[in-house]
């Protein structure tokens, strides 16, 4: 008894140091490369890389991120901006219609285009270009917002279909059926009933959404071509030449274009991992 | 822990039902989602299929038709089954770790520990990176000469060599896939994370009853509740490295000598490296091929869900 | 949610402003032009400047410049060609011209030069003329051109391992101050040689078959890599592994760059366009004309780029003023951060921004081209897998002949 009594809170000790130290451990696994990528983008342009490797320059500058959000950094970010919430915002719309939908009714041909949705998350992007593309062209969207926003809800819909559907599965018949009764029609019921209590799957799958348009490369790059219209992850070989990478700079806009998604997901965070049991956890 | 979340809806109201009717407004509804994916995804990914059957290529404006030849071609041709190869280590062992690790981090910040939600949120970090960032990012960092990772292991004492992780065949393949894990299994440690609040405490209480230590509760109570999330995540995350391509065309560009090639990026190579659209269009049918055999297992999974028989 | 359909409002409404940029006059004829930018010299503002004067002395045509980075021009023009949707005029890198002609994308321009009173073959250095021409016509005007490589050396450290910079000109003066350079334990390597499977290590390679007197593919279009020129020339270049950085395979020549500015690399290997990174850095450097066996004179590869009037444009005869314009010897000089491809422009731009102008202007005019063939991003995807595999420790004679194999096959 005694011994237990003595063992037990030194076990726990232990047992919570190990914790603590695998804590920090996983912390530096994940920041390290941050700081690398930090230190890199305060190092003045003349100054060598060091050998060893150094996590601080020696005259640490903010110099690269004022080269760096130049006014046509500054066009990519509006770019970005507009098409990841354009998209979020279609996405989610033309989602929790079809989610509802899918949700709703049982009907065979609608399981049957849920396949479909689902499977299509399998094609591979490179081998999709040029065909969507020639689409693009005919429909003269090339170099448009459009253009980036349908190509981007390939991307996204199946998937927000899928979560936004799991998160409708939970949501109860009987309080949309009150709704009707007290004389909404079915798209009333839908709008004040079911889409304010999808809210937390609403915010889970919008964060998710945004992660992905945010840092897509290969769509913005092949149907986009002016200037003005290319977003941050493209705007970003700006910094990359035939003979060269100018690292400082490129590193200093990829904080700037990393920092925007982390402070969103800050915010965020709780309500996404929140969102993400309710609709994991159905499946 | 899925019936957790049921049994708690259905103590509030009564059972999930389905309507079968109401076909108008059901077509309605899907309609927007069903035109865009259909003209986006299918028609194109067709487009695809129908180009591999012609000699298409840059230098040939007027293709001829020359059916399955191409395919056929691609059973002989031992780059091929390199590439094949190449994906299949890539995939397998990206999901597996990412997986582990996601579940294993997932455990760690299920604890109690100081700095708990703060941690929640750095985890994620790597996912939010743009890939091209990150693969920049890794390249650097394992640059023999220059990078943090040599410089960090010399200096602990670990090794003496300056060792080139992206020249040499086999290891290029390890450290790209390491970069690859770090990248992705925030995703896996959130989902995990979630699944993970569903567990049943008192299940886990009575085990601890019955002597089970830590490791064994793990694996009799924990693993067996999460199981189909882990299954479902296993096939997504599968789905989403297959076709990663970012991180292996910055690194390494498929190099050295091929040995980290994967299907994304040879598609990529022939269709704008080397003008041959039609090779391109069959490496990308084959690849869809290829994952349907995921989907398959993918779609199996989601039956239940699928058929609507919620609850 | 009333805020997101707000939103949504917002940007539903913002879409056909925004899309729809660039709607013109009846008379006025608007062409595009795209060109990347390979350095870091501001290029673009100095393209604005000639535009604007071109557009002076053309009221009626108005210039879209449309600046791609590097990496991803490629892929643009390929797309952009392939859903019909090309520019009117654009550079091409020389060694797409013979496929571009092929594939129809763009016109020949052998009735403009017959027409013209500034564009004609002797302006240009030959290596660059040559380029453009395939199936007996001239598909592109040289634009720019460059060449591969000048050894840029590090004054310092062949201070201080007492080895004469001239020495590196020639195969064993190279490869003894290489030796001499190198200490691994002290991080320092003699030469900057690197593998990673892009051109730059393909022009690099030619250059040192070149200078022995060999060549990739014989007057017939066979290969010719596995003749004894090639194969004594790829031997030399495993004979400086030893002395290289490691980690040859996944080696850019940017990344020896870097390595070179921070001192732990001796010789680097660049066209001349890597004097202004130098200039601007606190290092002490000079530089020579590539390397021979003793008695050869070195011979550099030829690189570059054209431009192309695309077969789909509308205003052709407007494209062809603007390449007139773009190639004079008074503007040339003012729109390239390679080296100009108008002799004369080339001349005055040396003198102006390049130190050793003599040397360079030498080393361009014994440069020759690589292999010009429709066929050509293939066959060099085959040789850079050829030195991969010789890098990596493969024997010599067993690489060039399963390369040799691939590129008869080619056809």
């Amino acid at each position: 008894m005694s011994v237990a009594a003595y063992q037990r809170p030194r076990q726990r000790l232990v047992r919570n140091i190990t914790l603590i130290a695998l804590e920090i451990l996983l912390a530096l696994i994940v920041l390290l490369p941050f700081f690398w990528m930090f230190s890199v983008s305060i190092k003045p342009a003349n100054e060598p890389f060091a050998i060893p490797a150094r996590l601080w320059p020696d005259h640490p500058t903010l110099e690269n991120y004022q080269n760096a959000f130049y006014p046509e950094f500054r066009r990519y970010f509006l770019n970005s901006i507009v098409v990841s919430l354009a998209t979020t915002t279609i996405s989610l719309s033309v989602g929790l219609l079809a989610a509802y939908s899918f949700s709703r009714f049982q009907i065979r041909a609608l399981s049957a285009l849920l396949v479909l949705i689902i499977l299509a998350q399998m094609f591979p992007v490179s081998a999709m270009i040029i065909p969507i593309y020639k689409i693009m062209r005919d429909l003269h969207m090339l170099d448009t917002y459009p253009a980036l926003i349908l190509a981007y809800l390939t991307l996204t819909l199946p998937v927000s279909i899928w979560m936004l559907r799991s998160f409708m599965e939970n949501i109860p018949l009987d309080l949309e059926e009150a709704a009707t009764v007290d004389g909404a029609t079915r798209l009333q019921a839908f709008v004040r009933v079911v889409v304010p209590l999808a809210r937390p799957g609403i915010v889970a799958t919008g964060v998710w959404i945004i992660v992905v348009t945010w840092q897509e490369f290969l769509f913005a790059l092949a149907f986009t071509s002016s200037r003005s219209m290319r977003t941050l992850p493209i705007g970003m070989n700006d910094f990359i030449g035939q003979y060269g990478i100018r690292y400082g700079e490129l590193m200093a806009s990829s904080v700037m274009v990393s920092v925007p998604v982390i402070v969103l997901f800050m915010f965020l965070q709780r309500y996404f991992v929140a969102g993400m049991t309710a609709g994991a956890t159905k499946g | 822990m899925a019936a957790q979340i049921r049994v708690h809806t259905a103590k509030r109201s009564s059972p999930q039902r389905k309507e079968t009717h109401g076909l108008g407004l059901a077509i309605l509804f899907v309609l927007p989602a069903a035109v865009l994916v259909l003209t986006l995804m299918y028609y194109p990914m067709i487009r695809t299929f129908y180009e591999s059957l012609f000699s298409t290529s840059f230098l040939n404006p007027t293709p001829e038709y020359i059916g399955l030849q191409r395919y056929s071609d691609m059973l002989h041709d031992s780059d091929f089954w390199q590439i094949v190869q190449n994906s299949l280590v890539w995939t397998i062992s990206v999901v597996l770790f990412q997986n582990v690790f996601g579940v294993l981090t997932a455990l760690l910040l299920n604890q109690n520990l100081p700095g708990k939600s703060l941690m929640r949120g750095i985890v994620l970090l790597p996912w939010v990176l743009p890939g091209i960032v990150a693969a920049l990012l890794w390249r650097f960092m394992y640059d023999p000469q220059l990078g943090l990772i040599n410089s960090i292991l010399i200096s602990l004492g670990v090794t003496t060599q300056k060792t080139a992780w992206l020249a040499e065949p086999g290891m290029a393949m390890v450290a790209v896939i390491v970069a690859a894990v770090w990248k992705g299994f925030p995703f896996s440690t959130v989902i995990y994370l979630a699944a993970l609040q569903g567990v049943d405490q008192q299940q886990i209480e009575a085990a601890q009853i019955d002597g089970a230590n830590a490791v064994q509760r793990f694996f009799r109570v924990v693993i067996p509740s999460i199981s189909g999330i882990i299954r479902l995540n296993l096939l997504l995350t599968t789905v989403f490295t297959f076709n990663y391509f970012d991180m292996i065309w910055v690194t390494t560009r498929g190099g050295p000598l091929d040995s980290t090639h994967i299907f994304p990026t040879i598609i990529y190579e022939y269709g704008f490296g080397k003008f041959k659209f039609g090779d391109a269009a069959a490496y990308g049918v084959v690849a869809v091929l290829i994952l349907s055999v995921f989907a398959l297992l993918y779609l199996y999974e989601l039956r239940e869900s699928i058929r609507g028989r919620a609850s | 949610m009333k805020r997101i359909g707000l939103m949504l409002l917002i940007v539903i409404l913002a879409i056909p402003v925004l899309g729809n940029v660039g709607a013109q006059g009846d008379d006025v004829v608007t062409l595009t032009f795209w060109d990347n930018q390979q350095t870091e010299s501001g290029l673009s503002a100095y393209q604005q400047a000639a535009v604007d004067e071109f557009e002076a002395a053309y009221p009626n045509i108005k210039i879209d410049v449309v600046t791609v980075p590097y990496t991803e021009y490629q892929d643009r023009l390929i797309l952009a060609v392939q859903g019909g949707n090309a520019p009117d005029i654009s550079t091409v890198d020389q060694i797409w011209n013979p496929a571009f002609a092929v594939a129809g994308a763009v016109m020949p321009l052998d009735d403009y030069i017959a027409n013209s009173e500034t564009v004609a073959e002797d302006a240009f250095f030959p290596g660059a003329w040559q380029s453009a021409m395939w199936d007996n016509q001239v598909w592109g005007i040289p634009f720019n051109v460059d060449v591969w490589q000048f050894s840029f050396y590090n004054k310092a450290l062949f201070e201080a391992a007492g080895v004469d910079p001239e020495s590196i000109t020639t195969w064993d003066g190279l490869k003894a101050a290489a030796e001499a350079l190198t200490d691994p334990d002290a991080g320092q390597y003699g030469v900057g040689l690197f593998g990673f499977p892009n051109e730059s290590i393909v022009v690099v390679v030619d250059s040192f078959i070149f200078s022995n007197g060999g060549a990739v593919l014989h007057e017939d279009g066979s290969c010719a890599l596995d003749e004894p020129e090639s194969v004594e020339a790829l031997n030399y270049l495993v004979s400086l592994i030893p002395y290289a950085p490691e980690g040859l395979l996944n080696t850019k020549n940017e990344d020896i760059r870097q390595l070179f500015l921070n001192g732990s690399v001796g010789i680097e290997w660049w066209p001349a366009l890597e004097q202004p990174t130098l200039q601007s850095s606190e290092l002490d450097w000079g530089f020579v004309a590539g390397t021979a066996p003793e008695g050869k004179t070195p011979v550099g590869t030829y690189g570059g780029w054209n431009l192309v009037i695309y077969d789909q444009s509308q205003h052709k005869e407007e494209a062809w003023k603007f390449i007139e314009f773009l190639t004079s010897k008074d503007v040339n000089g003012k729109v390239v951060d390679l080296i100009p491809a108008n002799i004369e422009a080339a001349q005055s731009f040396l003198a102006e921004n390049r130190e050793g102008a003599d040397m360079i202007l030498e080393h361009l005019n014994n440069a020759q081209p690589r292999p010009l063939s429709p066929n050509y991003l293939e066959l060099s995807d085959i040789e850079q897998q050829m030195i991969q595999s010789i890098f990596s420790g493969a024997a010599v004679e067993d690489a060039v002949a399963d390369a040799c194999s691939q590129i008869n096959d080619l056809g």
